[in-house]
C-alpha cells in the first residue's frame, strides 16, 4: 500500500513538475512577442498533452459579444476552426461528443477576451489541479493579448508623441539613461537656436552659472529614477541671450527599465522678471505684468484677489471683477478644488510659498491644467499678500499620464506573469514544514525577478533556493522563470552547491541575453539538520536556533552572470534541533535610507521564536522589517524547519537505488541516538538494516519505479526492524554478498528471512544493552 | 548521489599514507578503489590505509579492502590497516576477516615502524 502511494505520488510530483515547465515555456514564448496565434497553437497543444485530453479549443469573443470565434484548437472537426459559434458553452461539448470539460477564461483589461476549454471523451471528471493548470495558461494568454494591444499602442504613442512634440509651441526633448540628449523638438531648436543639442547632456546650454546647478539636480534625481523640476537660464537664440525656463522631468520606462527623461522646458522669464519688478513698485509691475504672456495675481494680506493680468484674462474668458476676491476657486475643477484651497490656505496662514498643480476652467468651456505659484510679498517689512503666475501645463500634464498608464499596464503584465512563474504552492515534503511569502515592490516601480523554489533530491536532501534577477518589469520576470527551471533541473542531478551554481553561471553566460542575478543556494538534510550552501551575491540565510538567531556565513561569491569564469564556493553548516531556516531576497533587508548591517540586525531581531507558527512567522518578519506601507523592492522569503523524528518508530519508502542508503543511515541515525543507543550499537544496528536494505536493491526489478520498505520500532529495550523488497533475495551470491549475510546474521540475535507475493521480508531483532537503553 | 567520504594522500618514506574519513557504501565503494589504487605508485611498499576518521562501512567497503590488497599483493605491495582500538568498526572488521587479508595496526606510528 505504502509502496503504491509513493508511486502515486511521485506521478502527481511529476506532472506537476511538467505543468509547471509548460506554463514557463508558454510565458517566455508570451514574453518573447511570439505572434498571438501561434502563441495560442502552442498553448492548446501544450494543454493537450498536459491533461491528456483528445481536444482543446481557443475561443475569443466576437466583439458584438454574440458569438465565440475558433481562434485555436487540438482534435477539433472540420469547419470548426476559423468558424463562429454559438456563445453556449454546452453546444460545443454536443458536437464534440465529449464526456466531461473543463474551461477557463481568458481576461485582458477591459477586456473579457475569451475561454479555453479542453474536453475528454474518455476521463469522467477532471482534478483541482487539472483546472488549476487550465486556469494559469489561460492567465498567460490573457497578459500575451493584453501585451500584443499594449505593443500596438507604444508604437502608436511613440509616433504620436514625436508628432505632438513637433506641433507644441512648448519645448520638449528626450534623454537617454546617460542623460545625453537623444530628442529635442521643433520648439526647443527654436528657442536655442542649438542643431547639436542632440547627443550632449541639456546643461551644455545653461547659463555657465547654472550648469553646475544643473547637472547635480539632474543626477540626483535619474540616481533615484524621480521626477525633477528645476528652474534655470536657458541660451535664448533670438535674443542672443538666456532665458529663465523651469524644466520638468519625468523618468521613462521600457519593458519596466529606466531608459531615461522626456521632459518640457517652459519660458518663464517674465515671471523672474516680474517677481522682481514688483519689489521695486507695485504700478510698474502691472504695467508690466499686463504686456507679459504669463497669468499673473496678486492677492491682499487677507488672501483674495486684488489685481489679475490680461493674460490670465484671455486664459479664463472672465472680467477683471469677476476674478476679484476668493472667486477664482470656482474655477478650479471640482475634482482638484479641495486639495487647492486647504494647500492654499495652509500656506497662506503661515505666510509661505505656495505652489500647486491643477484643472482651471478655460474660455473654450474646456479645464486645462496649470501650474500656478505664489510667494509672498513685503511692504516696508510689513506682509501684503501674495503674488503669483501661472503657466499651462496641459500638454506635458497628460503625456505623463499616457506614460504612467503605459507603465501601469506593463507592470500588471509582469507581475500576472511573476505569479503564474512561481511556485503555485509549496510541495509538502515529510519531515519539514514550508512556508513562503512573496510581495511586489511600491507603487509598481519595481516588479521584478525575485524567486523561490524547493524541491526534494534524489538522495533525501532539501533544496532550497530563493533569487533574485538584476532589473525589473517583463525582462527581469522572463529571465526568472528560466533561472527557476534551470534550478529545477540542475538541482536534481547535482548535489554539491557551489557545482549547482557554477553550472547555471557558465549556461548563463553562454547565453545571448545579458542576465545578472544573485541567488542563495541551500541543501538541507532534513535528518541529521546538515546544511551546504552558496551565496552568489546574496545576502546570508538567518538561523533561529531555540539559543537564538544567527547568520549562516561563508560561501559566499559573485552574482551569477557577473564573471566567466568565476569561483563559487560552498559553506557547511549543522542547524541545532528545533531551529528555523529563513531565506530572503535583499528587498526584505536593502534600503537606501540605512546600512545594510542594521537591517540585518534588526531581521534577526524580528524573529526570536522558534516554535512559532511558521506562516505567522514570515508575516510578523515582513511585518517588523519592512514596517507600514509596501515594500521598496519586491520580497521574496523562504522558511523551512525540519520537523523532530518520530522517537519509537519508523516506516519509509524509499526508490531502489544506491543513494537511498545514505537517507537510510540519516532516518536511523537519529532514531537510534533518540533510543540511548551507545556508539557501537548504532553502528552495527544501521550497518545490518542497511545490509539488508543493499540486496533489496541489488535484487529490485529494473530501475525506475521499484521501491523497498523499512519500519523500525523500539520496545521495552529491544529494536524490531523489517525491510520488504519485491524482487527475489537469493541466500548466497558470492564472495561479497555471503559477507552481507554474516554481518547481519552475527550483528542481530534473531534473523528470519520469508519470501512473499514474490518479494522477500527479512526481519530482525535485537536487544539493546541494559543500562544504555534505559 | 554517492555518499560523502574523502581521502587524503601523504608520503611517508616508503610507505603511502591515506586517511580515509566520511562513509563508505555500496554507492562510493568502487569510486575509493580507483583512488585507493591510483594513489599507489609501483615504486610504494605499502598502502598504510587509516580508517580511524571513518564512520560507516559496509559489506562493499569492505570487499574494496580485500581486492586492494589482492591487487597490491601481486605487485608485492602491502595493504596495512590502522584503527584505534575504541572504533565501532572494530567487531565488524573482525568478524568479516579482514585482517587475515591486510594487518590491523592500532596507530598509524606501529603501522609505518614495521
Amino acid at each position: 500500500m505504502l509502496g503504491r502511494r509513493a508511486h502515486r505520488q511521485g506521478k502527481e510530483l511529476r506532472a506537476r513538475v511538467s505543468r509547471q515547465a509548460a506554463v514557463a515555456a508558454l510565458g517566455q514564448e508570451a514574453l518573447s512577442g511570439m505572434d498571438l496565434d501561434e502563441l495560442f497553437d502552442a498553448t492548446a497543444a501544450a494543454a493537450a498533452r498536459e491533461l491528456d485530453v483528445e481536444q482543446v479549443a481557443v475561443l475569443e469573443r466576437t466583439r458584438d459579444g454574440q458569438g465565440m470565434l475558433a481562434r485555436a484548437g487540438v482534435g477539433l472537426p472540420d469547419g470548426v476552426l476559423g468558424g463562429v459559434l454559438p456563445v453556449d458553452p454546452k453546444r460545443l461539448r454536443q458536437d464534440l461528443g465529449s464526456k466531461s470539460a473543463i474551461s477557463a477564461s481568458i481576461g485582458a483589461r477591459r477586456r473579457d477576451f475569451g475561454v479555453i476549454e479542453a474536453h475528454s471523451r474518455s476521463r469522467d471528471h477532471f482534478t483541482e489541479d487539472d483546472s488549476h493548470f487550465l486556469q494559469t495558461v489561460a492567465n498567460v494568454l490573457g497578459a500575451a493579448v493584453e501585451r500584443a494591444a499594449h505593443d500596438d499602442h507604444v508604437r502608436d504613442s511613440e509616433a504620436q508623441f514625436r508628432e505632438l512634440a513637433d506641433t507644441t509651441p512648448a519645448l520638449m526633448w528626450m534623454t537617454d539613461a546617460e542623460g545625453d540628449i537623444t530628442f529635442v523638438n521643433e520648439g526647443w531648436r527654436r528657442f536655442t537656436g542649438g542643431e547639436s543639442d542632440v547627443g550632449v547632456t541639456f546643461a551644455t546650454s545653461a547659463h555657465p552659472d547654472d550648469r553646475d546647478e544643473a547637472l547635480r539636480v539632474w543626477q540626483e534625481a535619474s540616481a533615484r529614477r524621480e521626477e525633477f523640476r528645476f528652474e534655470y537660464r536657458l541660451r535664448h537664440a533670438a535674443s542672443r541671450d538666456h532665458r529663465w525656463v523651469v524644466e520638468i522631468g519625468v523618468p521613462r520606462f521600457t519593458d519596466g527599465e529606466f531608459v531615461g527623461y522626456v521632459g518640457t522646458a517652459t519660458d518663464i522669464h517674465e515671471r523672474r522678471a516680474m517677481e522682481e519688478s514688483l519689489r521695486e513698485s507695485e504700478a510698474s509691475f502691472r504695467e508690466l505684468a499686463d504686456t507679459a504672456p504669463a497669468m499673473m495675481w496678486t492677492t491682499g494680506p487677507d488672501g483674495l484677489i486684488t489685481f489679475v493680468n490680461e493674460g490670465w484674462l484671455r486664459f479664463t474668458g472672465t472680467t477683471f471683477q469677476e476674478e476679484m476676491g476668493a472667486s477664482w476657486a470656482l474655477g478650479v475643477h471640482p475634482d482638484d478644488a479641495d486639495r487647492v484651497l486647504s494647500g492654499w490656505e495652509e500656506a497662506l496662514a503661515e505666510r509661505r510659498p505656495w505652489e500647486d498643480e491643477y484643472r482651471l476652467h478655460h474660455h473654450s468651456g474646456d479645464y486645462r491644467w496649470v501650474g500656478d505659484r505664489g510667494v509672498p510679498r513685503y511692504e516696508g517689512g510689513r506682509f501684503a499678500g501674495y503674488v503669483g503666475t501661472a503657466i499651462e501645463i496641459h500638454e506635458r500634464k497628460l503625456m505623463e499620464e499616457r506614460l504612467f498608464e503605459i507603465y501601469q499596464r506593463e507592470h500588471r503584465i509582469a507581475e500576472t506573469l511573476q505569479r503564474s512563474l512561481l511556485p503555485e504552492r509549496l510541495p509538502a515534503i515529510e519531515g519539514v514544514e514550508l512556508a513562503a511569502s512573496y510581495l511586489p515592490g511600491a507603487g509598481g516601480a519595481a516588479i521584478g525577478g525575485d524567486w523561490y523554489d524547493v524541491l526534494e533530491r534524489p538522495d533525501g536532501r532539501v533544496a532550497l533556493v530563493v533569487g533574485d534577477v538584476v532589473g525589473h518589469g517583463l525582462r527581469a520576470a522572463a529571465s526568472m522563470g528560466q533561472l527557476r527551471n534551470a534550478f529545477r533541473a540542475y538541482g536534481m542531478v547535482e548535489a554539491s552547491p557551489a557545482e549547482v551554481v557554477a553550472r547555471i553561471n557558465r549556461l548563463v553566460m553562454s547565453g545571448v541575453e545579458q542576465v545578472m542575478a544573485t541567488v542563495l543556494y541551500l541543501v538541507l538534510d532534513r535528518e541529521t539538520g546538515e546544511v551546504a550552501f552558496s551565496a552568489a551575491g546574496h545576502p546570508p540565510p538567518l538561523v533561529i536556533a531555540p539559543d537564538g538567531p544567527r547568520y549562516l556565513e561563508g560561501g559566499r561569491s559573485v552574482p551569477i552572470g557577473a564573471a566567466d569564469p568565476a569561483v563559487f564556493r560552498e559553506a557547511t553548516a549543522v542547524l541545532p534541533p528545533g531551529s528555523t531556516l529563513l531565506l530572503y531576497t535583499d528587498g526584505l533587508v536593502e534600503r537606501r535610507d540605512a546600512p545594510l548591517a542594521q537591517r540585518l540586525e534588526l531581521l534577526a531581531g524580528a524573529a526570536p521564536d522558534p516554535d512559532e507558527d511558521l506562516a505567522d512567522m514570515c508575516n510578523r518578519v515582513l511585518a517588523t522589517v519592512l514596517g507600514e506601507g509596501e515594500p521598496q523592492d519586491d520580497v521574496a522569503l523562504l522558511a523551512v524547519r525540519p520537523l523532530p523524528a518520530a522517537l519509537t518508530h519508523i516506516s519509509l519508502t524509499l526508490p531502489a537505488e544506491p543513494g537511498s542508503l545514505a537517507r537510510l543511515r540519516r532516518r536511523l541515525s537519529r532514531f537510534l541516538h533518540a533510543t540511548g543507543a551507545s556508539e557501537v550499537e548504532r553502528y552495527e544496528v544501521t550497518l545490518t538494516i542497511c545490509e539488508a536494505a543493499g540486496n533489496a536493491i541489488e535484487h529490485a526489478y529494473g530501475p525506475g519505479d521499484a521501491s523497498f520498505e523499512v519500519q523500525v520500532d523500539f520496545e521495552q529495550g529491544e529494536l524490531i526492524a523489517s525491510v520488504r523488497d519485491s524482487g527475489r533475495w537469493r541466500e548466497k551470491r558470492g564472495e561479497f554478498r555471503g559477507r552481507g549475510l554474516t554481518i547481519i546474521e552475527d550483528l542481530m540475535d534473531e534473523v528470519t528471512v520469508e519470501s512473499e507475493h514474490g518479494g522477500t521480508l527479512v526481519r530482525m531483532r535485537r536487544r539493546l544493552s541494559e543500562e544504555q537503553a534505559a | 548521489m554517492s555518499s560523502p567520504a574523502e581521502i587524503v594522500l601523504d608520503r611517508r618514506g616508503g610507505s603511502v599514507v591515506a586517511r580515509l574519513s566520511g562513509e563508505v557504501d555500496m554507492s562510493n565503494a568502487a569510486y575509493v578503489r580507483e583512488q585507493l589504487l591510483a594513489s599507489t605508485p609501483n615504486d610504494a611498499l605499502a598502502l598504510v590505509l587509516d580508517v580511524s576518521g571513518c564512520r560507516y562501512l559496509d559489506s562493499a567497503a569492505i570487499e574494496v579492502l580485500f581486492d586492494v590488497s589482492r591487487r597490491l599483493g601481486r605487485r608485492r605491495q602491502e595493504l596495512r590497516l590502522v584503527m584505534p582500538p575504541t572504533s565501532p568498526l572494530r567487531r565488524v572488521i573482525e568478524l568479516t576477516e579482514v585482517h587475515t587479508a591486510a594487518p590491523l595496526y592500532e596507530s598509524l606510528e606501529s603501522a609505518l615502524s614495521e
